[in-house]
């Protein structure tokens, strides 16, 4: 054991020094240092990508399942290479925020896919579920980092959800869930990234 | 009679494996990777300090896969835990006033 005399000098600094250093190391290891703000513009861009496949090009069939395929390995491969070069840590919060998206996910594939199989899909009901669903994640995601930005993204979601019920052709609804995607998706994400990088370069210099 | 001064625990007391413990009290748990760019130290220095937390057994450690990649994740001990509260409270004492 380390016996330090209690007066003054060097070891009365060298204490505080430590309790600094606890302090400081504490308050990061409580900073999100996780970077999700492209994740948004990639699957925002993806659904215009969709879209568009679907419209102008040929097999539209496979726009869809070929673009959110798509967006599945990219993210997936991108983070792997995020965590391998920056490392992580695993908190509450991040796992919460995790599980969300990943089940949202999960629950908006299944969805989509019987859609698709049973000729369901793209009816009034069924877009407007999937931008209900995409709010739900949002506003849970808002409420767990208490984010009141992307709750307004989640009212965006919500709102496109309640209009599409209102609107007369698919063309319509396709302008709404477009709409959503840009607010709620791209440019949230690229908000975020900025978020990010300030963040980043505040942490640097302090 | 003076009230006896605390002891400071060798073991937390240095300053990389305070930072790291330090560090894991705010988390569940943090790779290799992080830990090393959080303190700032290298391959070699942190490898050596985790082990010696470890023996202590104020951390454990788990060698998990990220894709094909071995990954090394650490966790505070609830003894851990202890012995830092411990060391904060003999740091306390010892500051006295000064805090």
């Amino acid at each position: 054991m380390v016996t330090t005399e209690n007066g003054s000098g060097e070891n009365k600094d060298e204490l505080l020094q430590r309790i600094e250093l606890m302090e400081t190391m504490i308050a990061e290891g409580r900073r999100s240092t996780v970077r999700n703000g492209w994740i948004f513009v990639l699957w925002g861009s993806l659904y215009f990508a969709a879209v568009g496949w679907e419209l102008f090009l040929p097999f539209r069939n496979w726009a869809w399942p070929v673009c959110m395929g798509a967006g599945v390995v990219i993210t997936i491969v991108v983070r792997v290479r995020q965590r391998r070069t920056a490392g992580g840590t695993v908190n509450m919060q991040s796992r919460s925020i995790m599980a969300v998206w990943r089940m949202m996910g999960t629950a908006v594939s299944l969805f989509a896919f019987t859609g698709i199989l049973t000729h369901h899909a793209g009816g009034t009901m069924y877009m407007a579920a999937i931008l209900f669903f995409i709010g739900l994640a949002h506003a849970t995601s808002a409420m767990i980092l208490r984010w009141r930005v992307q709750g307004a993204v989640a009212a965006i979601w919500w709102v496109g959800g309640m209009a599409i019920f209102f609107a007369n052709r698919w063309q319509e609804s396709l302008a709404i869930f477009l709409t959503a995607s840009f607010f709620g998706m791209i440019l949230f994400g690229l908000y975020a990234m900025m978020l990010e990088r300030r963040r980043e370069a505040v942490q640097k210099h302090a | 009679m003076p009230e006896e001064l605390p002891e400071l625990d060798p073991i937390i007391h240095g300053k990389l494996r305070l930072a790291v413990l330090s560090l894991l009290a705010g988390v569940e748990a943090a790779d290799f990777t992080w830990l090393r760019q959080r303190t700032g130290s290298t391959d070699g220095n942190l490898g050596a300090q985790m082990l010696k937390l470890e023996e202590a057994g104020y951390v454990a450690m788990e060698k998990k896969f990220a894709g094909r990649k071995p990954q090394t994740l650490y966790r505070m001990t609830p003894a851990g835990r202890e012995a830092l509260a411990q060391y904060v409270a003999a740091l306390k004492r010892l500051l006295g006033g000064a805090l």
